[in-house]
């Protein structure tokens, strides 16, 4: 009898409690995995658990050509998702494809949010020619110096409290380079030489650092943009020739060269922080490490970078209670990116970028200053994730670094082949 | 009277029974062909429709460094592939016929192997086998050439290797059909033959091959028309580089619309594709039969 009704009044409080419960599905898609990906899921776990009315289904697909295509074929017949995370050096061939809904100040607001509470590059990155935003920034991630500093004991390349120093050019760099070789490092500086985005990252920083650039009005490697990018090639080539870097090392190969103590030097994206954290605090590691913003080798300082932001595919009809919960879910996340900066990011939005935890948050605040003079991917639709070039760096600066084709000829391969992708 | 009805009625049963087969045919080939062809004269996106443009498609692809490295690049893929696979299937198919009961049946599913698998697992199979730093056959590169040979990153070997990676991958359904066309020919030939003394190499040119031929050509031009349309192995194992060195057609189809978005343009390198490999594939089988004939 206690049972029947308990029974009844549980029925009774769930019809009740209906029209409360007029939970909004969000689906959301995304292209995080490795570290990234466990936090975002936590973070997407603990966004449903604070919030009853809302629910975030989310699916994570592959990163690079296949996202990307899926996205814009998926939105052409409104089947896209409710929300995505989108790179904002993608943006130029996202607006030519029409996939990205404005996000309009009122859109923030209900996110809690305004367009000043972000650094002003990544909002400028993430507009269109009009300046209407079309995705909301979620971080700065861009390739930084991770250091072994076992190889420079003793050495002038360490200072007093054991931080890295005295590498203002090429020649202190590669002075260095050579130190660690003689110190019994096989390769001392690693970069995934045999794999398109982390060759394009270097060189793009090598570029940038001689104040070049890849695409001026349309136009590839113009004047003497073409010997920098030479320069640039150069340079690489000769850390091959010198036994410098790995030989043809595949993204995995160079993080292991790195992590098993090989390497002095690794050259990467911020996301592998996590990894060098959890081996430290688990005593896997075996050596002390560091991670600093790439010193500047030629001049100018610059360091390549991209951000991962959040946006609304166009054509779905989405009722404006959806739309306010997917807002709502983006605010959340900014309000929250702590989390996210845990993955070595550097948080697009200032609240949390400037906070006192991220200040404290070690490396992260080592090498956060090059948000500063960060570079992003020239804007056009040929560049960015996925883009013709990196397809032109794999296909063309990497062999030339193994010594297959001299870096002049290389960077007028380079420029010759974009040019005709240019439409 | 009653004839006409009947020839009547069996066109319409005809009719019906083909009509499962045309409504597809034309559902899923002959109109997305109809709609590439149009495409192909216009600028469209990948997705959504465009202004038509008339023949500067065409225009721009004549004048395309690309779609001439890209055609290149299919040619010699074709010499790589079409005639040493053949070959080599007509050299196993002869072995294997030698061979008797289930030991055969043993020796031909081992042949057929490959062939099940899917392009991914096999081009999983052989990057790991040639991998740079820890491939299992770089011994053997590094015992011919005194050191280890990134394949899919030198521009000398990037093609021969993806050739060899297909032939051992489909070589398989030629060996089937080279067996099916000996197992054709009547034992009496060669009694006949070798009564009147003919020696093992006679047999062969005199009997085998002329009776084998029309299989031969058939394999040719399947062979041929397969091996135009290469764009998975490539993709997977070499993205077209170095230096474009194994860029082809169909790769460059795949570019330029799902990575930069012209439809158009893109539809144009199929159409042209599409126009080569018939012309190429009846030219050939025209070819071949006219040879078969002379013997």
């Amino acid at each position: 009898m206690k049972y029947l009704k308990t029974l009844l009044a549980a029925g009774a409080m769930s019809l009740a409690s209906l029209p409360a419960f007029a939970q909004q599905d969000i689906t959301w898609w995304d292209f995080l995995s490795g570290g990234d990906g466990v936090r975002m899921k936590a973070l997407i776990e603990r966004f449903n658990e604070e919030h009853p009315d809302i629910k975030i289904n989310a699916t994570t697909l592959e990163w690079g050509v296949p996202y990307y295509t899926k996205v814009r074929t998926s939105v052409a017949v409104g089947q896209g998702p409710d929300v995505m995370t989108y790179h904002l050096s993608r943006m130029p061939l996202g607006l030519e494809e029409n996939v990205l809904d404005v996000i309009s100040d009122d859109d923030l607001a209900t996110a809690g949010l305004s367009k000043d509470d972000f650094f002003p590059a990544a909002i400028a990155a993430a507009s269109d020619a009009e300046g209407n935003l079309h995705a909301v920034p979620f971080d700065i991630h861009s390739i930084v110096l991770y250091i072994n500093k076992s190889y420079f004991k003793g050495s002038r390349f360490l200072d007093d409290e054991g931080n890295l120093t005295g590498i203002e050019s090429l020649a202190d760099f590669e002075e260095a380079l050579a130190l660690a070789k003689e110190n019994g490092s096989e390769t001392p500086v690693s970069y995934a030489t045999a794999d398109d985005g982390s060759t394009y990252r270097v060189f793009f920083t090598l570029l940038k650092q001689q104040g070049g650039e890849l695409i001026t009005d349309g136009e590839v490697l113009a004047g003497d943009n073409l010997d920098k990018a030479a320069n640039a090639i150069e340079i690489m080539t000769n850390w091959h020739k010198q036994g410098w870097q790995p030989e043809q090392a595949e993204y995995p190969a160079s993080v292991a060269l790195f992590t098993s103590g090989k390497s002095a030097f690794h050259m990467n994206g911020v996301w592998e922080v996590p990894t060098l954290v959890d081996m430290s605090s688990k005593g896997t590691l075996g050596f002390d490490w560091g991670a600093v913003q790439i010193p500047t080798l030629l001049g100018t300082t610059a360091t390549w970078a991209d951000s991962h932001a959040f946006a609304i595919p166009t054509g779905k009809e989405m009722s404006p209670e959806k739309r306010a919960a997917v807002m709502t879910a983006i605010g959340w996340m900014e309000k929250n990116s702590i989390s996210w900066a845990s993955a070595g990011h550097i948080p697009a939005y200032k609240p949390v970028a400037t906070s006192d935890e991220f200040g404290q948050m070690e490396p992260n605040a080592t090498y956060s200053s090059l948000a500063d003079t960060a570079v992003y991917d020239p804007r056009s639709p040929i560049a960015g994730v996925a883009s013709p070039v990196y397809d032109a760096t794999i296909n063309i600066i990497s062999p030339a670094m193994h010594g297959y084709l001299e870096p002049a000829q290389a960077a007028q391969q380079v420029k010759d082949e974009l040019q005709s992708k240019i439409q | 009277m009653a004839m006409i009805t009947n020839r009547r009625r069996e066109v319409a049963v005809a009719m019906t029974l083909i009509a499962p087969f045309v409504l597809t045919f034309v559902l899923v080939f002959l109109y997305p062909t109809i709609r590439m062809i149009e495409l192909s004269f216009t600028d469209a996106p990948l997705i959504g429709t465009g202004e038509w443009v008339g023949l500067a498609n065409f225009k721009r692809l004549l004048t395309d460094n690309l779609f001439y490295t890209s055609l290149k690049n299919n040619g010699y893929f074709v010499l790589l592939t079409v005639v040493p696979t053949t070959a080599l299937a007509l050299a196993i198919a002869m072995m294997i016929t030698r061979l008797k009961g289930p030991l055969q049946a043993l020796i031909l599913a081992l042949f057929f192997l490959p062939y099940i698998l899917p392009v991914s697992v096999v081009t999983q199979i052989w990057t790991w086998m040639l991998d740079f730093q820890f491939g299992v056959l770089q011994p053997v590169f590094a015992f011919f050439t005194g050191k280890p040979v990134p394949v899919f990153k030198n521009p000398y070997w990037v093609m021969p290797t993806v050739a060899t990676v297909t032939i051992w991958w489909t070589n398989g359904f030629n060996v089937l059909l080279f067996i099916a066309g000996l197992r054709n020919i009547s034992s009496d030939y060669y009694e006949a033959a070798a009564l009147d003394g003919a020696t093992r190499w006679q047999l062969f040119t005199k009997v085998t091959w002329p009776l084998l031929w029309p299989v031969t050509a058939l394999v040719l031009t399947l062979q041929l028309i397969l091996q135009l349309k290469i764009f998975d192995q490539i993709y997977l194992l070499s993205s077209g580089g170095p230096f474009n060195s194994s860029y082809v057609l169909l790769l460059m189809v795949y570019r330029e619309a799902f990575q930069l978005n012209h439809g158009g343009y893109a539809s144009a390198i199929a159409l042209v594709l599409f126009v080569l490999i018939v012309v190429v594939s009846v030219l050939q089988f025209q070819l071949l039969r006219a040879g078969g004939n002379k013997q």
